[in-house]
């Protein structure tokens, strides 16, 4: 009896601590406190930074932390589709995280959700994004000063004035879009992330604008973190008795100004756009498509805290949001990936006609030579029953096998197309159109480079319902996209980046020819390059990397009929390339047959070559999908005062 | 079944004397030409992509019409007509019944059907695979490759019943039941017809239910209940016939 008594006492405190293990953790002992946009604002139809603080009260927990937003809907002309940002999350005890997302809804009508989930717990959050949105572009202000300098925003611009801290800096150059310009005043950078200057930096160069407005502590400007952005390197301070050039810009405004201390500095690759008696007022550098602008002044005190002419000189400054131009872009769509595939080169990649071929010659062949043998009863009918059956069973389980499991073909294709759109400064924005062809019923991650600024599924015209949603996963340096596909279907993405690209083009025009100066400093060769001009084109061959070739055209036309004379149209489809595929993307992506690009107009001349083995913008880390990389660099020159011919 | 001598006169000419080669030849060499041309022939379509996708399914229903068009002819005795003995021979002299006769001959459709399918398989079911058709979509179609042209075969012993030595008459009638009640089926409601049936399920779209006085028949089921009327209407016919020529003849 004492034994059972013990082996109950035993078993019931097994029970209880099964029980109080198997206790989920209450809702109350996490709690999750969503931050939205830039200080509880962001620019409706852009993507925005999201911060999720979790907190965890309790014992350590591990989990997935999840938003869910809605993509696509009428206004895109697809239907909804769920986009899911997901992030494996660790929480020690007694402990509070916080967690940053880039978001980009297409429809505001939806909640944003948020939710923590793991097996002891689960929790959950809506928001109604309605309530944070601004129409216009935002204009963030940065500065220690603990009274802001009076920046008449509100009379410049229609942006929104939001006043951040370093810390706030989002680390994504994508969640920058809904901002038309940075305000630095007396802001240390020392504490910028690597992650937030590289965002910065993206941003800047996709054509952001930074202001740096000057003060009476210059040394916070020659912080290395600060003058990495400066179009000027400060010296320290000046004293400027009048100022003639900003008189001349604003009138009797700026006659107020009189000894007035401002910044001393030597302008480092930028334009000097005002200065005053050999000192830099206003200086403006360009970075890829952007713009970083130096002011001299001190705003923040007297006497120009006070200037009435302060607004129309941030009116100049902010200037109006300035649209992205996507000019040329490629074509990316459905009947683009039809011509690829209509390529026998790449068909014959997934669809195994020749083992097909040799197969049914095997089979047929062998029924053949069966029938024979039986009419002509060289063998007994009883061995060659089973030899008959035992043929077909072979030959369909080994066709089977072959064709299922083995044969070459391949679960996906995955092909980039990307073209390197050259900008000033060595950038490039990149844009890369993404196909990934599935032959079966399977999920698929496709990594995506870090740093894209913008990422667009293309619906096929006939939308699907179905499967069409995403899972985002940022992983380090790159974002990992996960996916449904059925068999034999595809989806296509287009992908826009800012990196570097240093190819520089030069022109010079002498006259009776045309001088092109070419210099690859980039680690990748370019091949199969051509240089169009109105009416003209020419071969260049391979440029190797490292390498700088100059070549002279003879201009024997006559200025005027250069010009936009309809003659002068060059025919980009006349071009040809080594690889077909190329062709098609040439044709039908790049330049496409039904658009102006197929014909080049003599408004500008180009110059364009085939990047050999350029660093791919997506890849999918599977053997069993086969990955094609099409990259092509380009240079559109307009002929303006310069090049005019 | 291997004593009844109608099934052994079918075995002895189509498979020992090697008569039904030409038939089991004729639908391999159309089958396995349009397969490999539905695989390597770009279509016109956009979506040229999909053409292996659809692969089983161009592919199955070429066997489908080529199986229950010869199983048909098999079974009307279109082939080697004058090696086979008549019905008055078998019933009368050879002093067989009615239900030997008709258990004979409905073997011989049946091994035909087999046949037909056993040839056919390794071709489609290598379609399949480049297609990644499920396994079990594979053997669902195999099983109604079999199944068609018992149906539609048993009609044509109901036609050998009743004008033996009317050949004309005999291939008329087979062709025009045949013709017949694959356009109405598909005009009166889609899913009966063998066809789109196959079709529906491979791509595995939903069939509207067939809505008869107030009552909603779903789409397979009605399909298989046609296709079994059909079935036992043609034994029916097909019992009554040989009865009445081993009675009055």
């Amino acid at each position: 009896m004492p034994s059972i008594r013990k082996a109950a006492c035993h078993f019931c405190s097994w029970l209880l601590l099964v029980v109080l293990l198997s206790i989920p953790l209450s809702a109350a002992e996490i709690t999750l406190e969503p931050h939205i946009g830039f200080n509880g604002l962001f620019q409706l139809g852009r993507p925005f930074p999201l911060r999720v603080d979790l907190a965890n009260s309790a014992l350590p927990i591990e989990g997935t932390l999840e938003v869910k937003v809605w993509k696509g809907g009428p206004t895109k002309g697809t239907e909804p589709y769920a986009l899911y940002h997901r992030r494996e999350v660790f929480l020690s005890a007694q402990s509070r995280k916080s967690f940053l997302f880039t978001v980009d809804p297409d429809s505001i009508s939806r909640p944003l959700a948020i939710s923590f989930s793991s097996p002891r717990a689960r929790l959950s959050k809506e928001i109604d994004l309605r309530r944070y949105f601004s129409p216009s572009p935002l204009t963030l202000l940065l500065t220690e000063n603990s009274v802001s300098p009076p920046i008449p925003i509100g009379s410049a611009s229609p942006h929104q004035l939001v006043s951040l801290s370093v810390a706030q800096l989002p680390v994504a150059a994508r969640a920058f879009q809904g901002v038309s310009a940075i305000i630095f005043y007396e802001q240390s950078l020392r504490d910028l992330s690597k992650a937030q200057i590289v965002a910065l930096e993206q941003w800047l160069s996709a054509g952001g604008r930074m202001l740096f407005l000057g003060s009476i502590h210059y040394a916070l400007y020659q912080e290395p973190s600060v003058s990495r952005f400066l179009p000027v390197r400060v010296a320290g301070l000046k004293k400027l008795t009048s100022l003639p050039s900003l008189e001349k810009m604003y009138g009797e405004r700026a006659s107020s100004l009189r000894d007035l201390w401002v910044q001393d500095s030597k302008s480092v690759g930028g334009t000097i756009l005002i200065e005053e008696k050999g000192t830099p007022i206003l200086v403006e550098m360009a970075k890829g498509r952007g713009k970083v602008l130096y002011l001299s002044f001190d705003v923040g005190r007297p006497p120009l805290s006070r200037w009435e002419g302060l607004s129309l000189l941030f009116r100049d400054l902010l200037g109006s949001a300035e649209e992205r131009r996507y000019d040329s872009q490629p074509n990316w769509d459905e009947s683009v990936f039809s011509q690829l595939l209509l390529n026998r080169s790449f068909i014959s990649v997934y669809v195994p006609s020749r083992s097909f071929f040799l197969w049914i010659l095997f089979y047929l062949g062998g029924l053949g030579l069966l029938a024979w043998l039986w009419r002509r009863q060289r063998f007994s009918r009883r061995i060659l029953v089973p030899c008959i059956f035992c043929f077909i069973i072979v030959s369909s389980l080994g066709g089977y096998l072959h064709f299922d499991q083995g044969g070459n073909v391949p679960d996906g294709v995955l092909l980039s197309s990307t073209v390197l759109e050259s900008l000033p400064d060595g950038y490039v924005e990149t844009q890369s159109n993404v196909a990934l062809f599935s032959t079966q019923r399977r999920h698929y991650d496709l990594e995506v480079e870090g740093g894209w600024t913008d990422f667009e599924p293309v619906f096929p015209r006939f939308g699907r319902s179905e499967d069409t949603a995403l899972v985002a996963q940022e992983q380090g340096s790159s974002t990992r996209l996960r996916f449904l596909l059925r068999e034999w279907d595809y989806r296509l993405f287009k992908i826009r980046s800012m990196s570097r690209f240093p190819v520089r083009t030069e022109i010079q025009n002498q006259g009776d020819r045309l001088l092109l100066r070419l210099t690859n400093l980039t680690t990748r060769d370019l091949t199969e390059c051509w240089f169009v001009m109105p009416g003209q084109r020419f071969f260049l061959g391979d440029i190797l990397q490292g390498s700088s070739q100059t070549r002279e055209f003879p201009l024997t036309s006559q200025r005027g009929v250069l010009r936009d004379g309809p003659s002068n149209k060059m025919d980009l489809r006349e071009i040809v390339f080594n690889d077909r595929t190329r062709e098609i993307l040439f044709r039908h992506s790049f330049f496409a047959q039904d658009q102006s690009a197929a014909r080049w107009g003599g408004g500008a001349m180009l110059f364009f070559g085939w990047v050999k083995g350029a660093t791919r913008p997506v890849w999918v880390d599977d053997r069993r999908i086969l990955a094609y990389d099409y990259t092509l660099f380009r240079t559109i020159i307009p002929l303006d005062e310069d090049t005019d011919l | 079944m291997k004593r009844n001598p109608v099934f052994r006169e079918g075995i002895q000419i189509y498979i020992i004397e090697g008569h039904g080669f030409v038939v089991y030849l004729s639908v391999l060499l159309i089958l396995a030409p349009i397969e490999f041309l539905t695989l390597f022939l770009p279509s016109l379509d956009p979506q040229i992509w999909m053409g292996p996708a659809n692969l089983f399914k161009v592919s199955s229903v070429a066997a489908l019409i080529l199986i229950v068009y010869f199983g048909l002819r098999v079974a009307n005795q279109e082939f080697v007509p004058w090696r086979f003995l008549s019905l008055k021979r078998w019933l009368h002299q050879e002093r067989l019944t009615a239900s030997e006769v008709a258990q004979g001959q409905i073997s011989l459709l049946c091994l035909q059907a087999l046949i037909f399918v056993l040839l056919s398989s390794p071709l489609l079911i290598w379609a399949g695979a480049i297609a990644r058709t499920a396994a079990s979509s594979i053997l669902f179609t195999l099983l109604l490759l079999f199944f068609y042209p018992l149906t539609y075969g048993l009609w044509g012993l109901v036609a050998v019943a009743l004008w033996e030595h009317r050949m004309e008459n005999r291939q008329v009638f087979i062709r025009c039941l045949f013709v017949s009640l694959v356009l109405l089926s598909a005009l009166l409601y889609l899913p009966l017809n063998p066809v789109a049936f196959l079709l529906y399920y491979l791509e595995r779209r939903e069939m509207v239910p067939l809505v008869l006085g107030g009552w909603r028949w779903p789409a397979p089921a009605t399909h298989f209940l046609f296709h079994f009327f059909l079935l036992g209407s043609g034994l029916l016919v097909y019992w009554r016939t040989l009865n009445r020529r081993e009675v009055y003849l």
